[in-house]
């Protein structure tokens, strides 16, 4: 038997899992939606999506806190990033551990303590009419900002560490050739640099996206009932109304806008230049 | 007639350590307009420490740096007008050739049609001038150090420094590449400082050679002033292969000394720059190559002694030997166009060399 084959043959019990677990239920998923209530063939569930205004408005919702999320995810995460990559190994290690010791503790769990803390008397609304800055407490929760700074809180990690790594991949005498040709550290950075990792961030950023356009558990808690999204919605039409079609036509309708938008997105960067430079 | 000198550069008593390590001590130089200068010793001696702050990624932590007359203690580097060349080759991968060397142009704001011109002239000058549109991982490690060379040229640096430039390649290139140097240097005429741990690069390429040690400078001067009269042991052993012998002074008669070293051998030397005393503790240097070997006792030759041939290693142009001569093993490289070079191990032979070539030094203390 020849190498290759054999390692394939080791992937088995897990393609076998993943067949039984994910693929059929999704199957399965999918010739739900396309049933309607006596389960003959309809495309109702998906024109009805169309038709009505209210699921546009939440699917475009779904899009408009993800893509915040991964703004905010990215602009935090980006220094960090850039100070492991200039970090001593053992510092690494430290700000690799703080890092992803949050994800020890349950996303319910966090997304209590951001209720705490940025609630009406939460402790940052407290501080600020303390110290006078406002009159009226600022609304930090059940809205779209508090979606976005629970998602970023969850999914903040994987930006950092996708960045991380393509700068740690970095020649740091790169950025020493562009200061000694004339470049200022800031130049160095947009000229170098940022360019250098493009991949880590194209990564992170998918990655956060991905994440957030199917998170269900932060807006369920954070955004309550005026800020649903996809996935809260199809949870309420399996769970609540019990229209498993139509739950399935979202889910699906969900899981097709983020492949669309991550493929015409990494199409985008990804121009001939790019895989010329980075194709391994 | 007296031309007056224009130093480019000027190193008074730089200091720099690291910690309470101190790497670089009292480091004084003033280097010529279009000298070529080499910073040679081994890994740890603060050459590349020294170059760091000549290039402003370090800050000296005493004395006083001059580029051009000017102080530039704390003038980050990309406002002293420099070239540099890495070991790492450190071309931008996502930039081509030709953006790679426009970059330091762009900087300076050069209009497109001379940039081009430019970017043109540079890449003939190291003699790739096909490769503009390729991307660094296309090109083999001896085109990448050639178009970080031009890269570095191509902005008319005030100076240029090179640090190991020639370490990543492998024996042929490097040679190659080396001669490259020279050319270069011989049209252009930029300064150049030059930061090796080969001896034999070093002794190619430069006007003048600074022989570093433990953050200490031991020599300044020639190659064939370093070569041939040594300011310390350290720069007589690091610039080349040696046999090294202990001994003391047992008469002097004018220019001529007799030693007679611990293993009971005399031996004569004359022409020595160091004055000596009668019983002075010495070390006595006889390079390999000054070593004749022969089946015959020469006896109009003081310096002789018969040994035992034990090993010989034949490297192509000179055959290496080792011959045991009772107190002393000596090593002897005899050259091809010699008719003895074909040496066998196993026989008898008499080791000869010539007065002038014995190096005596006093014993260093500590």
């Amino acid at each position: 038997m020849n190498k290759r084959l054999s390692i394939t043959l080791l992937t088995a019990p897990a393609m076998i899992v993943l067949l039984g677990v994910f693929i059929l239920p999704m199957l399965l998923m999918l010739m739900l939606s396309f049933q309607d209530e006596n389960q003959a063939f309809t495309l109702q569930n998906y024109t009805l999506f169309v038709q009505d205004s209210f699921y546009v408005e939440i699917l475009w919702r779904t899009i408009r806190v993800s893509l915040w999320t991964v703004l905010a995810t990215l602009l935090l995460g980006f220094p960090v990033a850039m100070y492991m990559a200039q970090a001593t190994g053992k510092m690494r290690g430290i700000v690799t551990m703080l890092i992803l010791a949050p994800h020890l503790i349950s996303v319910v769990i966090r997304n209590f303590g951001w209720v705490v803390v940025l609630g009406e008397k939460g402790w940052i609304n407290e501080m600020l009419m303390k110290l006078g800055l406002i009159e009226q407490p600022l609304r930090l929760l059940y809205n779209e900002l508090g979606v976005v700074i629970g998602l970023t809180d969850s999914f903040i990690a994987y930006m950092v560490l996708a960045i991380a790594t393509s700068l740690y991949a970095i020649d740091p005498s790169l950025s020493k050739a562009a200061s000694i040709l004339g470049a200022s550290r800031i130049r160095t950075f947009f000229t170098v640099t940022l360019p250098l990792c493009l991949p880590g961030i194209i990564a992170g950023t998918t990655l956060v996206f991905s994440l957030s356009m199917s998170a269900f558990v932060t807006p369920a808690l954070m955004g309550g009932t005026s800020v649903k999204v996809m996935p809260v919605i199809a949870y309420e039409q399996i769970m609540a109304t019990l229209n498993w079609p139509l739950g399935a036509a979202l889910a699906f309708l969900l899981l097709g806008s983020t492949i669309l938008l991550v493929t015409l997105y990494t199409k985008l960067i990804e121009t001939k230049r790019y895989k010329e430079v980075f194709a391994s | 007639m007296e031309v007056t000198k224009v130093i480019d550069v000027e190193l008074r008593g730089i200091m720099k350590k690291f910690q309470n390590n101190v790497v670089v001590q009292d480091f004084n130089l003033q280097v010529e307009q279009g000298e070529f200068i080499s910073f040679l010793g081994p890994s740890g001696c603060g050459k590349t420490t020294t170059l760091n702050m000549i290039a402003g990624f370090l800050d000296p932590d005493g004395g006083d740096l001059l580029i051009k007359g000017q102080r530039m203690n704390g003038v980050p580097p990309y406002k002293r007008e420099l070239g540099m060349v890495f070991q790492t080759y450190s071309l931008f991968p996502h930039m081509t050739v030709a953006e790679n060397i426009a970059y330091g142009l762009k900087l300076r704001k050069i209009g497109k049609q001379e940039m081009q011109d430019r970017v043109k002239r540079v890449l003939e000058l190291v003699k790739l001038p096909n490769v503009a549109d390729r991307y660094p991982k296309q090109l083999s490690g001896g085109q990448r150090q050639r178009i970080a060379i031009a890269r570095a040229l191509v902005i008319e640096p005030s100076l240029l420094l090179l640090d190991e430039p020639l370490s990543n390649l492998d024996a042929k290139l490097r040679e190659e590449l080396r001669d490259e140097l020279k050319r270069l240097h011989q049209e252009i005429g930029v300064t150049t400082i030059f930061v090796t741990h080969d001896q034999e690069e070093a002794l190619a390429l430069s006007d003048r050679i600074v022989v570093l040690n433990h953050g200490f400078v031991e020599q300044i001067g020639t190659p064939l002033e370093i070569y041939n009269q040594p300011a310390s042991e350290f720069v007589h052993t690091f610039i080349g292969k040696t046999n090294r012998m202990e001994g003391e002074v047992i008469a002097i008669d004018g220019d001529t000394l007799t030693l007679r070293t611990t293993g009971g051998l005399l031996v004569q030397a004359t022409g020595q720059q160091r004055a000596f005393a009668l019983q002075q503790k010495v070390v006595i240097f006889v390079r390999p190559e000054k070593i004749k070997l022969s089946d015959a006792a020469d006896t109009a030759q003081p310096n002789r002694v018969k040994g035992h041939l034990q090993l010989a290693s034949f490297l192509g142009s000179y055959t290496e030997c080792e011959v045991a001569t009772g107190a002393h093993t000596l090593s002897v490289k005899v050259q091809m166009s010699d008719k003895s070079a074909e040496q066998e191990a196993g026989k008898t032979v008499y080791c000869q060399w010539n007065a002038e070539d014995v190096l005596v030094m006093p014993v260093e203390r500590g």
